[in-house]
């Protein structure tokens, strides 16, 4: 037995392999994939993200194995963490077959490039990996207009830190509503909420008889005792919250049934042009948002210019007071410190604070400044890596559902599923699907395309689909996903 | 895969107009609407799929040519137009240069491989000198879709 812990531990060192050894290391990793509710997990690259997605699925009892051709880097990580290491390159097929990905149920692709990161991934998932996924600089990777890199690597998601963090970012500038619809790389979704104004047209009419265009839904409505998915023929009274999923374009016409007036837009300045400035700008410029983009460097302006139509790119410095005077970001609803370093973002934000604006976000990348940063008054700080490691978290899950989020204070979930093949639901249209009531597929994403489905949509083995559902409905719902 | 397997004649723009990038696309995307290619209420969207292509890099691929292209859940069949423009548009090409030839592709999203094939062969035809300067002396529609016969035919 502990001749076999050395080879075992040898092997995790990367010696080449051998059919006796790799038994062994097949026999171990069995073991551990015994341990109830624990998954491998194999991360390819120790660097910052790679290193915090482990400790945090460390700290969830999950057996993670890293690999990266650092042997320092290594040592440094499992001297404070419980990880098994592998030293190699990523796109190495035996390094990755040493690190085990044949039986990982999630392979992560963190490298520092991107070409090996792609590489690795698509090997991971062709050698047995159940999910690969991959974190990705280039946004051209995660573009299939020309060609679809993920389809081609047959990596189950690319993931951008930048675009995520924005999004977070984003999130917390709405303050209300569900996001896991514009989760996915086309974000071709969009979700609202409104609150339904006094004599508003929609106020009192069942849901039925309000004639929404077929790429709109009703997710749900909160009147300030409850929280509920609704049918039909519920209605929606003054005072109301509803949440509307749908087309961006569709959504602002449907508006005007809830609301009189056009509320007056919200104004954002962001300090730093860089990707998260870039990615956030344009998420948020539209009907709803007045957005100002500071940025120094004069190229990257008109980069920026050129991409952004509808915000205001300010060449200057934001770090500099007088800059934010001038910006007059005392004016400002939300202020946002998005550059490279954390320490202009929070003073940024401190100066931005003390000249009047109301709202303080920043992007804080150091862990241990997150607790000192609130103290000084900035409202929310965003950490790209711990974005990343909550979004990982949400992927080990085992079972169809790939991301769960919790709504309305945990009353209603909103479910990211993979349709499996043999799954009940298939085949059927959706009008002849027997979910329970509180229950709504808000998004059907096919083809890397996202869209609201309607009635005689069906779907299909590989689909995946955005349910909302509330607490009590979930199990039931769930058994139409199971593969029998 | 031939040009004529997925240009819609009728859509063709001998003499366009626009001379910036954003103008040349809507205007390319408007005429494959009116002749039913695509459908008016998906024409916006698409306009916006293109545009979103352009922002990581232009399709202005040099030589006086462009080929802005997307994939999109609308169409059910390749869709393709031409347009000529004789001032020429800003497209903020990769050799800084305008833009006198315009080749404008929709796709549905689920033939990856005939998308790449339509790709292949309008950028495979657009490196022949001859077919590029036709293509500019052409007046109408219907000289445009003589030449790409014979740029189909290897006539060229």
């Amino acid at each position: 037995m502990l001749q076999r812990e050395d080879y075992n531990v040898s092997l995790l060192k990367g010696f080449p392999a051998d059919a006796e050894r790799m038994s062994g290391c097949r026999e171990r990793l069995n073991f551990i994939h015994s341990r109830e509710n624990s998954m491998n997990i194999v991360i390819l690259g120790a660097g910052t993200v790679g290193t915090s997605i482990a400790e945090l699925l460390c700290a969830n009892r999950h057996n993670v194995i890293l690999v990266d051709p650092s042997r320092p880097a290594l040592e440094l990580v499992e001297d404070h963490l419980d990880v098994q290491s592998v030293v190699g390159s990523a796109c190495d097929a035996a390094t990755l077959f040493h690190a085990g990905v044949q039986s990982a149920y999630l392979c992560l692709s963190v490298t520092s490039g991107d070409e090996i990161t792609l590489v690795g991934a698509s090997l991971a998932k062709s050698m047995g990996a159940t999910r690969s996924v991959a974190r990705i600089f280039n946004p051209t990777y995660r573009d299939a207009s020309t060609f679809d890199y993920q389809r081609h690597f047959g990596i189950d998601r690319l993931l951008s830190l930048e675009h995520l963090t924005a999004l977070e970012l984003a999130k917390a500038i709405r303050k209300r509503g569900l996001f896991a619809v514009e989760n996915f790389a086309r974000g071709g979704i969009e979700v609202q909420e409104l609150a339904v104004e006094a004599d508003a047209k929609a106020a009192g009419v069942a849901l039925r008889d309000l004639k929404l265009p077929p790429g709109v839904r009703v997710g749900l409505i909160s009147n300030g005792h409850r929280t509920y998915i609704p049918g039909g023929e519920d209605a929606l009274a003054d005072g109301d919250h509803v949440t509307l999923i749908g087309r961006r374009e569709e959504l602002e016409n449907v508006r005007k049934l809830f609301q009189h007036k056009t509320h007056s837009k919200l104004n954002v300045i962001i300090a730093g042009g860089g990707a998260v400035g870039y990615h956030l700008a344009r998420i948020l410029q539209g009907p709803r948002f007045n957005v100002s983009l500071l940025e120094a460097d004069e190229q990257r302006c008109q980069y920026l210019a050129e991409r952004l139509s509808e915000t205001t790119v300010l060449h200057d410095d934001a770090t500099r007071l007088s800059v934010l005077k001038e910006a007059r970001v005392s004016k400002a609803d939300v202020f946002v410190a998005a550059m490279g370093h954390d320490e202009d973002n929070i003073m940024c934000g401190i100066e931005a604070l003390e000249i009047g604006a109301p709202r303080i976000m920043s992007v804080i990348r150091r862990p241990d400044y997150a607790n000192v940063v609130q103290k000084l008054g900035i409202d929310k700080a965003v950490s790209p890596r711990e974005v990343m490691a909550q979004q990982v978290l949400g992927m080990v899950q085992s079972g169809p559902i790939l991301a769960k989020t919790e709504l309305a204070g945990g009353v209603a979930e909103a479910w990211e599923l993979d349709v499996p093949a043999k799954a009940p639901i298939n085949g059927e249209k959706l009008k002849d699907l027997k979910l329970p009531q509180q229950c709504l597929i808000a998004a059907l994403v096919r083809e890397d395309y996202v869209r609201v489905p309607g009635a005689e949509d069906q779907v299909q083995p590989g689909d995946t689909l955005v349910v909302l559902v509330q607490k009590e409905s979930a199990d039931q719902t769930l058994k139409l996903f199971l593969a029998p | 895969m031939k040009l004529s397997d997925f240009v819609v004649s009728e859509a063709i723009l001998p003499d366009m107009q626009s001379t910036s990038k954003e103008d040349a696309i809507r205007t390319m995307v408007s005429s494959l609407g009116t002749t039913g290619a695509i459908q008016p209420e998906d024409q916006e969207s698409i306009v916006a799929a293109i545009l979103k292509r352009e922002e990581l890099g232009s399709t202005g691929i040099g030589n006086g040519v462009a080929v802005p292209h997307t994939k999109h859940p609308s169409v059910d069949r390749l869709v393709a137009t031409i347009a000529i423009a004789r001032d020429g548009v800003d497209f903020a090409s990769l050799d800084g240069e305008s833009v006198y030839i315009l080749f404008l592709l929709v796709s549905p999203p689920d033939r990856p491989g005939d998308h790449l094939r339509a790709l292949e062969s309008i950028s495979r035809h657009l490196r022949n000198q001859n077919f590029c300067s036709f293509l500019r002396q052409s007046k109408s529609g219907e000289s445009i879709i003589e030449l790409l016969d014979e740029a189909d035919n290897d006539q060229l």
